[in-house]
């Protein structure tokens, strides 16, 4: 930069570009504390040798309660013991209805069919709710539901993030490794593992879940990419992949440490420049980006699923097509001037060529073999050791870095040694991973309580370092992650602890005149369960079930179009739509184009790894409500599916909207009340000239939209 | 219009139900003016105005953005040395460094004469603007950090090159609200996508309704924003249902601000679907405003046609307009030859001048602050040794500023005799919104917003008040 402007003078270089770089988040802590900047709440310092998150992992003992009735686990004396302390009453139980339908959007983010509702009503049994949420953890739609929360924190997307914003194929498989991974509950600790250096694994065991361990690498691999050619840029796309790991897996933020020691926790940039040698250690594939078109540089290091003898098999046969490609085009470019133009053997010899043409073309830029499946993974590179980079600036080379792990946190595991030539990675995921890492577990049991009850405990799961907000709970925390450790990592059994705790199953609602409401209206103590919107993909998926129209078969890869024709610039970046009715969870996601559907309903930005969704309420939400044709054909698919009913009467159909829609019966009035308005409506189409039929249709339909559009849908108790 | 009757807005069923009964009757308030009755008694309290750090010297901002980089040298930096030195070579650095090379310096093949009683320098590219050359002030000291369109771009909106943050209209909306409850505080009229995409005007972590809304000239100006055609008319009486619906359900729960949010963005959409388009509806408009403009009968696209909307929501209370002039193809990015530029400014010159001049004639410039900005500069030198254009440049470039706070008739910074370095009065993009905060009466240092533990700014840690602008 030739110009410095005084206001930069005093930041040594930094975020937002080469020079200047990314965020200064770090930065922004130092000014903060030393005054600089005014903020909101300033922070009194806080010490890393007692910070909670940070402390060696014990099981605390179930604090003792006055209230011996309430708590059905041992999980529920930790909030009752506070609440006790607070002076504050939890509230009562949910009622079935409401536990059914919240259990269902919670597990598989749908709502329960009137037979499931049917059934649980009537079984009395004891086991009647442990019944249903076994049947949920056993449905394949968990997967869709939980996976989809951790596609949040692994910024999933089905594009590169470069400037033209590549498509990348082959993403859709990490995305369905994730639900298998849930599906399965593969231990956490392996999810981690496979995710970090599933292609070491292989190395290790080749034929054990070999695809799976690769493809899990997609994780590193969708780093966010930047600019217009291969790799620009790569030290911010390796900060990508350094910091969202380190949110990911640790709760903790790596990035301020590119260029200076982290100002709040206790990271600095030799730790930084530690993790960077072992992901600049690795090979990244290269998706596309503008250059792909102006400078035909083919897609490089995606990987082949097949065992290596079989993939090499296929790669030289691929050579070879290609070298008798070329070949064979060169004889019938030679041949062309001895066919007469326009004549039928010139029109064929045409035809032909330029046939061989697209697929050389495709064969040439696929960058893998084009018929045999491979996956945007990583791979082992060389096995070297980086300098540091002064101020983030690559063009500022320090001293090499030997590759290591945050000193800090590794007092009380065992020194990392990386075997010669290998990358590290999986050595840091074996560190991430040993019960000891004081920061995996708790992060994890963090995000799924978050999943279950829309806050988490400490209030950003991907931020537990010092500059965030001390949990409300830390002691069940603790409890919750040894008890995950012990289980063997299982997340199912984290649902198990936390569906069955009286916490868990408390009322949403309350009196208001209930002392929580003063003392604690936000509540934190957890005094209640929290009311939450259903998410983008839940309000789609549940109009789409309501229209009989979801297909909840997995859907595969995306129909983007076939390589040949790819020749996006960030001029004329990649953009499309793909309308389905497949889960939401399948829908195509770009980076730089948001998906206008999913964007409007508060769905992240896949640049960033994002740990809580915010939840507005929009008018723009509010016009796709009212105004957008999907809304509406959902509307007349359940309205005539009602209608259909003819052995019902109009008050049992009326009645079994309601049931379908807001999963309980329906209440006298709302009866009432509905029956009044279709007749009002049929009366003023009547008055516009709709004939009786058709005017009861349109009655039907404005009803059907009422129910698919209002709170009692949106909203889960 | 819907001749329904009003069906009454109290919660319980026996409202409708009396309510209904009522209607069967006939009489009453009109449905419309019971809806917008209800916006105004503001239960749309997403959208409302908050107090500024001090006293504002504009109450709105206009943003126009020339995509592509806008030459600084052919416009209104004007460099007599590039003419004389013109084809000698030059050390010119390239996009990566591994592209720096010597390149034959480019005198600029547009006219430059001096406007105004300032005497200020601009080329025949702006005729119609150089005749306002008084009301403006040139800043010609810009700079930005990365010389790709994308990054230059987002940065130019977000302060950011890199990482996603929200956008300058989202801060402002966050600090200051909007004076209409009926629309959204930030609204951007972009035909197309400049690069970056909707990632230039997004709200990221500020709260969603700071995101700006997104205008597609032409037939379908706002998504959503029509009703679905339909056979009869039941939407009416299929909101009212709705409300009473939410009502009901809400009644039932106690703490209940998530639910009356739901319930009030609902109103503020139908307030929108009546307000937005009466703002888009020109109709009223004399013939000589019009004209002025350049649009022509039935014209929901041109330029002219977004600079007279834009004024149009500044009437009505709308805090930030922007106008994105093109999108990422065929815009001011000339390569091959600067005489691209020429139908580029043509296309913008006349209704610039009619929106400033419009502004002016109405009152409505003292409280409005106009931006014409671009993402980065061109290269003194040409793209290629064969090349009549110019390559990106982010070491200089040139911005023009106006109407509230403005010094009028001014300049502000200097760069070198071949526009290739700042040698007066740098204005980092930093100082760039720094100095447009703080005319609209906010201190960009305290505009922070906290978010996972921690506190951000539109202008990072950086950024200071450029003073010499300001009037």
């Amino acid at each position: 930069m030739s110009v410095s402007a005084p206001s930069n003078t005093h930041t040594p270089g930094s975020p937002s570009g080469p020079r200047r770089s990314s965020i200064h988040i770090a930065l922004v802590w130092l000014l903060l504390s030393i005054g600089w900047m005014s903020a909101n709440e300033p922070t009194p310092p806080r010490d890393p040798a007692s910070w909670w998150a940070y402390q060696e992992l014990q099981r605390p003992y179930p604090p003792e309660v006055k209230d011996r009735r309430w708590p059905r686990t041992d999980l529920d004396r930790f909030i009752l013991s506070k609440l006790e302390a607070l002076q504050l009453k939890p509230s009562a139980q949910a009622s079935k209805d409401e536990l059914l339908r919240r259990l269902h959007f919670d597990l598989i983010g749908l709502p329960p069919s009137l037979n499931e509702q049917k059934a649980f009503r009537a079984d009395r049994s004891s086991n009647a709710f442990s019944n249903v949420v076994e049947r949920l953890l056993a449905s394949p739609h968990y997967g869709e539901r939980w996976g989809r929360h951790w596609m949040d924190v692994v910024r999933y997307a089905d594009t590169a993030g470069d400037n033209a914003d590549y498509p990348v194929p082959e993403s859709f498989r990490y995305r369905d490794y994730i639900i298998d991974a849930f599906n399965q509950d593969l231990p956490y600790d392996q999810f981690i593992v496979e995710q970090l250096a599933g292609d070491i694994l292989t190395q290790e065991a080749p034929t054990v879940r070999r695809a799976e361990r690769i493809v899990a690498t997609g994780f590193l691999a969708l780093s966010r990419r930047y600019a217009t050619g291969p790799f620009e840029l790569m030290h911010l796309t390796l900060e990508d992949a350094i910091d969202t790991t380190g949110r990911t897996f640790l709760g903790m933020t790596f990035k301020c440490a590119r260029c200076h020691d982290h100002k709040s926790d206790p990271v600095t940039a030799r730790d930084y420049y530690g993790l960077y040698g072992i992901f600049a250690s690795t090979r990244f594939p290269y998706a596309g980006s503008e250059e792909f078109q102006s400078k035909s540089l083919p897609r490089t290091g995606f990987v082949p699923l097949a065992p290596p003898a079989e993939a090499e098999a296929a790669l030289a046969a691929n050579r070879q097509r290609l070298q008798e490609l070329r070949t064979e085009l060169a004889r019938l470019d030679a041949s062309k001037t001895a066919a007469e133009s326009n004549s039928p053997a010139r029109t064929s010899l045409d035809t032909r060529i330029q046939q061989l043409r697209l697929e050389l073309k495709r064969r040439e830029r696929s960058g893998t073999h084009p018929d045999a499946p491979a996956a945007y993974a990583v791979s082992e590179g060389k096995g070297e050791d980086h300098p540091l980079q002064k101020s983030g600036d690559p063009g500022q080379p320090g001293d090499k870095v030997p590759r290591c792990f945050p000193a800090f946190f590794s007092k009380s595991t065992p020194p990392p040694v990386l075997p010669t030539g290998s990358s590290g990675r999986l050595e840091l995921a074996r560190w991430i991973t040993h019960p000891r890492n004081p920061l995996t577990g708790r992060t994890m049991v963090n995000r799924i309580w978050q999943g279950h009850f829309g806050h988490a405990l400490a209030a950003t799961p991907s931020n537990l370092g010092l500059s965030s907000e001390p949990p409300s709970h830390p002691e069940l925390i603790d409890w919750l992650a040894s008890e995950f450790i012990r289980s063997g990592w299982s997340i199912k059994h984290m649902h198990r602890l936390i569906l069955h705790s009286a916490t868990w199953q408390q009322t949403s609602g309350f009196k208001a005149q209930h002392q929580g409401s003063i003392k604690d209206p936000s509540n934190r103590w957890l005094w209640r369960q929290n009311r939450q919107r259903a998410d983008a993909e839940a309000i789609r998926d549940s109009m789409l079930l309501m229209g009989r129209q979801l297909d909840l078969r997995r859907p595969g890869a995306h129909p983007f179009p076939p390589i040949e024709e790819w020749r996006w610039t960030q001029h004329d970046p990649f953009k499309a739509v793909y309308e389905s009715n497949h889960r939401s969870v399948y829908l195509m996601r770009q980076r730089i184009q948001r998906h206008p559907y999913l964007a409007l309903f508060d769905a992240p930005d896949a640049n960033v790894s994002t740990d809580m969704r915010p939840v507005s309420s929009l008018p723009t939400q509010a016009l796709y409500l009212m105004n957008h044709p999907f809304v509406q054909e959902q509307a007349r698919l359940f309205a005539d599916t009602l209608l259909a009913q003819t052995h019902l009467t109009e008050k049992e159909r009326l009645a079994q909207g309601i049931e379908s829609a807001w999963a309980r019966p329906a209440k006298p009035h709302e009866l009432k009340t509905a029956s009044v308005f279709l007749r009002m409506c049929q009366k003023q189409a009547g008055a516009e000239g709709l004939a009786s039929d058709e005017s009861l249709r349109e009655a039907w339909i404005s009803w059907c939209r009422v129910l698919i559009t209002s709170n009692p849908f949106l909203y889960i108790d | 219009m819907n001749p329904n009757p009003l069906m009454g807005f109290r919660t319980t069923r026996r409202d409708f139900l009396k309510a209904s009964t009522w209607m069967v009757g006939g009489g009453g308030l009109s449905l419309q003016a019971a809806l917008a009755h209800r916006a105004s008694m503001g239960e749309a309290a997403v959208f409302a105005p908050r107090p500024s750090h001090h006293p504002a010297r504009a109450q709105h901002l206009i943003i126009v953005f020339l995509t592509g980089g806008m030459s600084h040298v052919d416009t209104f930096d004007f460099k007599p040395a590039l003419q004389a030195r013109h084809g000698e070579p030059a050390d010119a650095a390239g996009l990566r460094p591994d592209e720096a090379r010597k390149q034959p310096l480019l005198g600029s093949p547009f006219e430059f004469r001096r406007h105004g009683q300032a005497g200020i320098w601009v080329s025949d590219l702006f005729p119609k603007l150089a005749g306002l050359a008084d009301q403006l002030c040139i800043v010609r000291s810009l700079h930005t950090d990365i010389v790709e369109h994308f990054q230059a771009t987002l940065a130019m909106h977000t302060g950011s090159s890199t990482v996603p943050m929200p956008s300058i209209g989202s801060w402002i909306s966050h600090g200051l609200g909007t004076r209409n409850p009926n629309l959204p505080a930030y609204m951007v009229f972009a035909e197309h996508l400049p690069y970056a995409g909707a990632q230039v005007f997004d709200a990221q972590f500020l709260p969603a309704h700071h995101h700006g809304l997104r205008i597609i000239p032409g037939d379908d100006l706002i998504p959503n924003l029509k009703a679905l055609p339909r056979k009869t008319s039941l939407a009416d009486l299929e909101q009212e249902m709705l409300q009473q619906v939410n009502q009901d359900h809400a009644a039932r729960r106690s703490h209940g601000a998530d639910l009356r949010g739901q319930m009030s963005s609902l109103a503020v959409a139908r307030g929108m679907m009546q307000t937005a388009p009466a703002a888009f509806d020109i109709r009223g408009e004399s013939q000589a405003t019009l004209d002025a403009y350049g649009v022509k009968p039935g014209d929901r696209r041109s330029f002219g046609w977004q600079c007279l909307g834009a004024r149009r929501l500044v009437e009505r209370g709308v805090r930030v307009v922007e106008i994105i002039d093109t999108g990422s193809g065929d815009n001011w990015d000339s390569h091959g030859d600067m005489a691209a530029h020429r139908p580029k400014a043509a296309r913008v010159d006349q209704s610039l001048t009619s929106l400033l001049t419009d502004l002016r004639e109405r009152g409505l410039l003292q409280d409005t602050l106009v931006a014409i900005c671009t993402e980065f500069g061109r290269t003194p030198w040409t793209d290629g040794l064969n090349s009549k254009g110019r390559n990106h440049f982010a070491k200089a470039f040139t911005c023009l500023l106006a109407g509230a706070g403005i010094k009028p008739g001014s300049t502000y910074g200097e760069t070198d005799e071949l526009g290739s370095t700042i040698v007066k009065d740098p204005m980092h993009v930093h100082d760039y919104h720094a100095t447009i905060l703080h005319l609209m009466g906010l201190d960009h240092t305290r505009l922070t917003y906290r978010y996972g533990g921690r506190d951000f700014r539109l202008t990072d840690v950086h950024g200071n008040v450029a003073h010499g602008v300001i009037s």
